[in-house]
Order: structure tokens, then C-alpha cells, then sequence
């Protein structure tokens, strides 16, 4: 759906090099992540896509259309929920969305029009002026607005910055289903943990440089070498006990939780090393590495 | 590139610049409208019965094709600036860049936007002087014509200067200091002709001039200079400020960031 050759960006104001050398595939139905700090060249490169922002040099395609000889065709094909947007100010919510249809040449557009306000929750706003609408609603009529041609690609830029929880939880139950129905989307976000939740490939972005790219399960993997382990006794234990589990750096935590740092292909020795111990447990929790603690892992060894 | 890409997206986009000066048609219809009778009004106290310089005409006869012209190129002028920059302010203006509509549609679409204000202003001038000044238009065709060039004119040129200007203090500074003085020189109240020196050579390069006195002639049927010449001078105007107001908005001035 989307494809990136040697993507390079240098702002000509004032020089700064927002990306360099991207190469990228999006394939149709994937569900993207885009991580990064502030500053990374989320936006740049969305801004590109858009075609906000020009690019210095390399090769876009959209929907197959190259970026450079048929711009057009790719505006088509993908919806954009801006992170910096503004608000028209002079028609109602109703009114906008019917001639954002117009700009896209959809004449009779009520039909899907009325069914975004549905789901996105803003039939009652519809006949409201937008500044009178509250900081979500908005968020959400950005992304209605990103939906009225129906595209076959939807990018969203921070769509839950400043957005309370249920109104994210509400999002991102709207994006699953346009997943499940087929869209290619792509997501850039601060809350890693919903990126781990919802998506299926993690884009990292790094001063301008893609620093990872994989599905989540394979990164998760790659990088999730050791698990953390939870062990809930009956009775009150002591770090000295444990000495014979050294090499998993145990910690006695709440008097009678011990914690474990143990690799993978180790785990089934070290609980039948506490088996034999006679030590009894109560339960017992396995947890990997976070994708929020990859991300941080990645980030930082740069 | 298609210069024809998508018809419905270009009406959505022209009924948007005119559906927005109609909704606030007390400032921007009304007012300009009060204005012009007020300058004919005061004009008509002090000079109606001076001749302006042409047999058998008097001022007033003068002035009112002089007043739609300046209804006409102002009001063109400042729809699409004042849309573009509204929608710097609202932070809407790169909404444009996601448009599947063609560059030319898109220029035009403001372009014309701003030619039906400028004509309506104009033609309603107009209307309204009949009351005060008796007299028919001489060719009502033309005068449309000449107030519809003139409107297309400076709607160009309002857009290019929305495009490259930051805000509304620049917009009026543009306007106080170039168009307005050019206005006065350009034969809206007087004979352009008759001023001596400088003042008087600025004609030849004031687009305003030909512009006034081709609408006069349609209203008149008189004309001060070269009629001909005028109308050609009005059809090159046509052309570089469409051809520099697309070129501006191809090159992203003011709408896409390099
Ligand atoms: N319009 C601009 N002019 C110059 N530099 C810019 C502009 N927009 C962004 N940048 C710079 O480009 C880099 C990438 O910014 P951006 O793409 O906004 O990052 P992100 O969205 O990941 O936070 C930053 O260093 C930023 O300062
Ligand atoms: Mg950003």
C-alpha cells in the first residue's frame, strides 16, 4: 500500500535533517506503529505523505501512484488525522463534513456521513459550531473527517494526545474494527502500551532513522530474552534462602514474594530447583519484557 | 498533471468562498455598498454640477462607473486574501494539501470566488446610484464584462498576496499604501489624465486605469484614452497575475513547507 525508497528530509529553513534514508513497505491491512521521541520525524514523514511538507530526495508510492507524477490519485487513497490541526470555524460539524465529501468529488456522502457521527459518538454535535466542541470531539471529528472517502489507508498523528482514557479506550475500539475490516493503518502515539496492544508491526523512528522494524511478536521476542517471574509464598522467606537461586538476581519483596530474572530456555530448571527445595508457593506470575521497555532499550542505546 | 481532475471537488471549494462573504453579507455586501452612495452622496453635494471634462457629461455620470469599478476590485481583493489568511489563523489552510484537486482548480475556485464578489459589488454599485443618477448603461454586456475582468484581476492578485502574506496588519498595509493610492490615481474620482507630473505618469503603469476607463466606457460610452490599447493592457493583466497566482500556489508559497 505504501512503499518508500531512500526517503531523505532536510528542512530548508534551517537546515535541520528530519529523515534520512527511509525505506519502507507498508502491505495492505497492516496495522503499523510509528514510535518515537519528540522530534524523531513522526510528523515529518507523515507531512510528506500528506503533501505538506516536500521532500528532498527519494521515491513515494501510494496505492501503487508515484508521489511525484500522479499526487492526485494517491490523496484518494489515504485519510489523514493531522496532529496539529485547525478548526474551520465558520460552518457547523455537519456542514464541513458534507463539503469535505465535496472536496473529495462525493456528491450524496449522507449516508456514511451520518453513520461516522454515529460511531464516532457526535450525532448530537452535529448542528454545533466546531470551537464549541470539547478538546475529544474534536480529536474525533478530525477523525471523521479523515474517514469521509472512505480510504483505503488511514494515518493518524498522536490522535489521543490530551484525550481522557475512555474517550482513548472508545479510539481505539474504533480502530480495531476498521482493521478488522480490511484498512491498512498507521498509528504514531506516546502510549506504548496501547501501540503493544493494537498493533501487529512496530516501526521505530530515531533522529530520522528507522532503528527497528518488525512485527510486534518477533521484536517482542527478539528482545524479550528474559522473563520476570513472581513467586507468591505462603510464608514469610528470606533472601538467604534463596541463595541457591543467585544466577536468577532474586528479590524479596512485600516479605513473601520473591522476584526472578530468569532466561527463557532456564525457566523450567530453576522451578524445579525451588520444587525440590520443598518450597511451597502459592502462585506463581510470569511476565516479559514490556514493549514499552524494548522501545526505551532502543532508544537509549542510541 | 490534470488540470481537470475533479469537477465536484472544484464547486465544493468555489461555493465554499462565496457561501463564506455571504454569510457575513452585513460587512461585507452592505457595508462597501453604504460607502460607495456615501462618496457619491458627498461628491453629488459638492461637484454635481461640474462637468467632468467630457461633453455632455456631468460628474456624477463620471463617478459612478468609477465607484463600481472600485466596489468591484476591492471587494475582489480581499475574498480570497482574507480566506487564506482566516485559514492560516485556523490552522486550515494545509487541509488543501490533502484535496484530490488539481492545482488549477484549486487557484481558480478562489480566483473565481473572489471575480463573483467583486462583480456583485460592482453591479450593485450600480443599481443602487440609478436612484440618484439618471442615466442608462450604454452597453450593459460590457460593463459586465470590464467589471468581471477587473474583479478577476484583483482576485489573482488577492490571492497571491494571501498566500505570501503572514497575517491581516500586512494585508492592510498592502492595501493602504499600494492599492488604495492607486485607486485614486487610477481616474476612480478624476480624470487620471488631467494630473500633471509624477501623479499623472503613474497611469501607464497603474493597472486601475485601463480597468476604470474601460468600464466607463461601457457605461458611458466615452472614454478617455485609447480604448483598444486599454483592453489589451487589461487582457495582459489577465493573464500574469492567473499565470503568478498559479505558480505561487504550485510552488506551496505559503502552504507547503520546503
Ligand atoms: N517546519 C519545520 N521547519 C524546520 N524544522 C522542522 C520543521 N518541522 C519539524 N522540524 C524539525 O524536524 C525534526 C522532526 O520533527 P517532527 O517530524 O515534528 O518529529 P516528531 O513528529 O517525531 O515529534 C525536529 O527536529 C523538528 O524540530
Ligand atoms: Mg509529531
Amino acid at each position: 500500500m505504501i512503499e518508500i525508497k531512500n526517503l531523505n528530509k532536510t528542512y530548508k529553513r534551517d537546515g535541520k535533517i528530519a529523515l534520512k534514508n527511509i525505506e519502507l513497505e507498508i502491505k495492505e491491512g497492516e496495522f503499523t506503529a510509528l514510535l518515537g521521541q519528540n522530534g524523531a520525524g513522526k510528523t515529518t514523514l507523515i507531512n510528506i505523505l500528506s503533501g505538506n511538507v516536500k521532500k528532498t530526495s527519494g521515491k513515494v508510492f501510494i496505492g501503487g501512484f508515484d508521489l511525484d507524477t500522479n499526487e492526485l490519485d494517491t490523496k484518494k487513497i489515504i485519510g489523514i488525522v493531522p496532529q496539529e490541526a485547525g478548526f474551520d470555524t465558520f460552518f457547523p460539524l455537519y456542514e464541513v463534513l458534507k463539503k469535505q465529501s465535496g472536496y473529495f468529488g462525493i456528491k450524496d456522502n449522507e449516508e456514511h456521513i451520518d453513520y461516522l457521527l454515529d460511531t464516532l459518538s457526535l450525532t448530537e454535535k452535529k448542528n454545533s459550531m466546531l470551537r464549541e466542541l470539547s478538546g475529544g470531539m474534536k480529536r474525533r471529528v478530525l477523525i471523521a473527517k479523515a474517514l469521509v472517502h472512505k480510504p483505503k489507508i488511514l494515518i493518524l498523528d498522536e490522535p489521543t494526545a490530551g484525550v481522557d482514557i475512555e474517550m482513548r479506550h472508545s479510539i481505539y475500539d474504533f480502530l480495531n474494527e476498521l482493521h478488522d475490516s480490511g484498512m491498512t493503518i498507521i498509528l504514531t502515539t506516546h502510549y506504548i502500551e496501547e501501540a503493544e496492544r493494537l498493533c501487529d508491526r512496530i516501526l521505530v523512528i530515531n533522529k530520522g532513522e528507522i532503528i527497528a522494524d518488525e512485527p510486534k511478536e518477533q521484536l517482542m521476542e527478539k528482545f524479550s530474552k528474559e522473563l520476570q517471574v513472581t513467586i507468591y509464598f505462603e510464608k514469610e522467606i528470606k533472601l538467604e534462602d534463596c541463595s541457591f537461586l543467585m544466577d536468577y538476581r532474586p528479590e524479596v519483596h512485600h516479605k513473601n514474594e520473591l522476584h526472578l530474572t530468569i532466561k527463557k530456555d532456564e525457566i523450567n530448571t530453576a522451578i524445579q530447583m525451588i520444587a525440590q527445595k520443598n518450597m511451597h508457593f502459592a502462585d506463581i506470575t510470569i511476565e516479559r519484557e514490556k514493549l514499552e521497555d524494548i522501545y526505551l532499550s532502543l532508544i537509549s542505546n542510541r | 498533471m490534470n488540470i481537470f481532475y475533479n469537477r465536484i471537488g472544484f464547486f465544493t471549494l468555489f461555493f465554499r468562498e462565496i457561501h463564506r462573504f455571504t454569510k457575513v453579507s452585513v460587512q461585507t455586501v452592505l457595508a462597501p455598498l453604504i460607502s460607495n452612495l456615501l462618496y457619491l452622496g458627498i461628491f453629488a453635494g459638492i461637484l454635481s454640477t461640474r462637468s467632468a471634462g467630457i461633453d455632455g457629461i456631468n460628474y456624477l455620470q463620471f463617478l459612478v462607473p468609477g465607484l463600481a469599478t472600485m466596489g468591484a476590485l476591492m471587494a475582489a481583493f480581499q475574498n480570497p486574501s482574507s480566506s487564506i489568511i482566516q485559514q492560516k489563523f485556523m490552522n486550515t489552510l494545509q487541509d488543501l494539501n490533502s484535496y484530490p484537486i488539481s492545482d488549477a482548480e484549486k487557484t481558480s475556485a478562489f480566483i473565481l470566488g473572489g471575480t463573483v464578489r467583486g462583480i456583485l459589488i460592482g453591479t450593485l454599485t450600480y443599481l443602487a446610484t440609478i436612484p440618484f443618477v439618471h442615466t442608462g448603461i450604454q452597453s450593459p454586456v460590457f460593463f459586465f464584462v470590464s467589471l468581471g475582468i477587473t474583479s478577476f484581476i484583483f482576485s489573482s492578485i488577492g490571492f497571491i498576496s494571501g498566500l505570501a502574506l503572514e497575517g491581516f496588519e500586512q494585508m492592510n498595509f498592502i492595501f493602504a499604501l499600494i492599492i488604495t493610492p492607486l485607486t485614486y490615481l487610477g481616474g476612480v474620482f478624476f480624470e487620471a489624465s488631467k494630473l500633471s507630473g509624477i501623479l499623472g505618469m503613474v497611469r501607464f503603469i497603474n493597472p486601475i486605469y485601463p480597468l476604470v476607463n474601460l468600464t466607463r466606457y461601457a457605461y458611458l460610452g466615452v472614454y478617455e484614452e485609447n480604448i483598444v490599447v486599454h483592453g489589451i493592457l487589461a487582457g495582459v493583466f489577465v493573464i500574469v497575475t492567473f499565470g503568478i497566482a498559479l505558480y505561487a500556489f504550485k510552488k506551496g508559497i505559503g502552504i507547503k513547507i520546503n
